[in-house]
């Protein structure tokens, strides 16, 4: 009887599915694994948080020098060392420029700066360090050598002396030259590690025995297969390509006059602190919401990633749901009784 | 024994060879970036070209010279008389670095301390605590300082602390140096050098704290859900004790490692923490050798944190092998 029961469940799920089948593709909706990805990063509110403020701050970058009614180059002498007000929204700082119009430009030039670094740095780094550990042998023993011989010196040295002879206009430039010449060699490491396993895999032996040329593996095997980490890393990379531009330009080597950026503002103000806080406080603040935009960007990125992550979000009818609520319910009471124990 | 102190050679052996072909790299480097010749002819009024010269090449700095003949010149030194060199302005870079290290000194010391001590148990509290609110607190809180420029939030902190000492009208918080008392009163002192590194150590510790918390707490958590940890459970231990006796004692290898990297760093300081609060140390050194284009003392600041850095990664191979039972030496 029982049997019986079985068969006819079989047969009607088979059917069923034969029917889902034949309705054809319209009735199955498939996702792209980029809209898999952009769907689980959007159900977390705090991504889309960071999201939103980034995609304000970009605009205001762009739109910001259109809206103002004075050039970060002209001061108005008119206004010295004014806090804010309706003309000046942001105040002046003691040589009679608008901060609005400085702010604006050294945003961008932050947003700029982070963003070309990061994808030079994790560009140079994801090649060199998936070379390395495809290389094996004496080449992977020389190359680490290498690495580990150029992180001996703090990049930050090396940077500083580079981008010190640069010019007032082209600074930023050699500044992002600067900071990704030494910028990759840590992320290399970390990559190669990540590709160690990656090189064992079947696909990539098979690739190599059919004779497809190293180059080719690394750069459509072995690379793509990092991708998440890779676009995690770019994001995360950004922040700290901001906060270096900050600390040269604040100790007067990254960018300087007649360019600005947040950091140069920053090293202004801070010898008029007491008399005019705004030049220090404004930035700054800009400067704390966009790391702190980038790093929410790029926790959620890193959860939509995550397939075992609480924004892959949960798929059940109402029978499981409400399995789901009594387990959870049970789990529940357990815990409690656990820690009573304890 | 002889094989830990053969091994123990060999790396010697190695990271004395890296420091000196990234100290090397570093020399050519500034030589070929930075032109103290620009010093002297920028004074006004200029100097006549003999004295320039004469200058220069006392200092081994005429860019006149080939580059290899002033390498060969400055290596000489080193080996022999282990003097590096000489300051555009003349100076003995020896003696400009032997005087600021026991600054950088005395302003890490205490902050590297604080920073584990406090970085390491918030990770424990928060692993323990994972996804309540605690956790959430904590962890957002790192966050939000794992990503603050050091720059803006040692601004920041000077700036409250000079509202603080106007609101009071008294001096509590001092914002620059490390002491401004030279009278014999050895209490006095103390609080007047107190009340000078209490901001900077503020600074140093929330940002070395955050990462140490954040990793630790990544360590325990992995550790918390290791099977030896449920065999623990098992076998009739509480849920705290089988986290101290065994997840902890697991998760703590790996912070030693970044514990033997900060000692090292106690003795190159920190350039932004320095620069701010206008303390004398090893950062500001770097600082003004690079402003300043004394290239011996920049590549000098390099070799001595790049024997810091092995010191510390020397260490950490040291600390790793007498806590985690699974690795040899070989």
């Amino acid at each position: 009887m029982e049997e019986q029961n079985n068969k006819d469940e079989q047969l009607t799920n088979a059917q069923l599915e034969l029917q889902a089948d034949a309705a054809g593709p319209g009735e199955v909706k498939r996702i792209s694994y980029a809209g898999l990805i952009a769907r689980r990063f959007f159900r977390q509110k705090s991504a889309v948080v960071g999201l939103t403020i980034l995609a304000i701050l970009v605009l205001l970058a762009i739109f910001g020098p259109f809206i103002c009614k004075y050039d970060y180059t002209d001061p108005d002498f008119t206004a010295i060392n004014v806090a804010p007000n309706a003309r000046h929204w942001f105040g002046t700082d003691g040589g009679g420029f608008d901060l609005f119009a400085c702010v604006v430009h050294g945003l961008g030039r932050s947003l700029v700066i982070g963003l070309t670094y990061a994808i030079l740095t994790t560009a140079i780094s994801a090649i060199v360090g998936t070379a390395i550990a495809y290389a094996r042998g004496w080449g992977e023993k020389i190359g680490m050598w290498l690495l580990d011989m150029l992180l001996v010196i703090p990049s930050f040295l090396l940077v500083a002396m580079i981008v010190r002879a640069a010019s007032g206009t082209q600074g930023w430039i050699m500044l992002i030259l600067g900071l990704t010449a030494f910028g990759w060699i840590g992320y290399a490491r970390t990559l190669r590690t990540m590709a160690l396993s990656l090189r064992e895999r079947d696909y990539v032996r098979a690739a190599k025995y059919m004779g497809v040329p190293s180059i080719k593996i690394i750069l459509r095997h072995l690379i793509p297969n990092l991708g998440s980490i890779l676009v995690i890393d770019t994001v995360l990379c950004v922040i700290s390509g901001i906060n270096s531009e900050t600390a040269y330009s604040f100790l007067g080597l990254g960018i300087k006059a007649p360019d600005t950026s947040l950091g140069y503002i920053l090293s202004q103000g801070s010898s008029a602190m007491l008399s005019a806080p705004w030049i220090v406080l404004i930035p700054s603040v800009v400067l704390i919401i966009l790391c702190v935009s980038m790093q929410l960007i790029g926790d959620g990125l890193r959860d939509a990633f995550d397939p075992y992550s609480r924004a892959a979000g949960e798929v059940a009818d109402e029978e499981s749901k409400k399995d789901e609520a009594k387990k959870a319910a049970a789990a529940a009471a357990g815990n409690a009784a656990g820690s009573h124990h304890e | 024994m002889a094989r830990f102190l053969g091994y123990l050679a060999k790396r010697i052996v190695n990271y004395i060879v890296m420091i000196f072909v990234a100290t090397s790299l570093t020399y050519f480097l500034a030589c070929a970036f930075m032109s103290p010749r620009s010093n002297y002819e920028s004074r006004t009024p200029r100097p006549s070209q003999e004295s320039i010269e004469a200058s220069l090449d006392k200092a081994n700095l005429n860019d006149k010279t080939p580059v290899t003949e002033r390498y060969q010149r400055w290596l000489t030194n080193i080996v022999t008389e282990w003097n590096w060199g000489l300051s555009p302005a003349g100076d003995s870079v020896n003696n400009e670095i032997s005087s600021r290290i026991g600054a950088s000194v005395k302003l890490m010391l205490l902050s590297t301390i604080l920073s584990i001590v406090i970085g390491v148990s918030l990770g424990v509290y928060t692993a323990q605590r994972q996804y309540q609110w605690q956790d959430r607190f904590w962890s957002g809180l790192a966050s939000v300082f794992l990503v603050i420029p050091t720059v803006v939030l040692a601004i920041l902190i000077v700036f409250f602390a000079i509202e603080i000492n106007q609101q009071t009208g008294q001096r509590i918080f001092y914002v620059t140096g490390l002491s401004s008392y030279d009278g014999p009163n050895f209490f006095i002192g103390l609080i007047d050098f107190l009340q000078h590194i209490l901001l900077p150590t503020i600074v140093l510790t929330i940002i070395s704290s955050v990462g140490y918390h954040l990793n630790q707490r990544t360590y325990l958590l992995d550790e918390m859900h290791a099977d030896y940890v449920r065999t623990a459970r098992a076998k009739g231990l509480t849920k705290k004790q089988a986290i101290r006796k065994h997840a902890l004692r697991a998760s703590l290898i790996p912070t030693s490692v970044n514990v033997a990297f900060s000692i090292a760093s106690i003795f190159t300081g920190a350039v932004m923490t320095e620069k701010i609060f206008a303390i004398h140390g090893m950062g500001e050194y770097f600082i003004n050798c690079i402003n300043n284009n004394n290239i011996n003392g920049a590549v000098a600041v390099a070799a001595f944190s790049g024997a810091c850095t092995l010191l510390g990664a020397l260490l950490a191979d040291l600390f790793a092998a007498a806590l985690d039972p699974r690795i040899k030496m070989s």
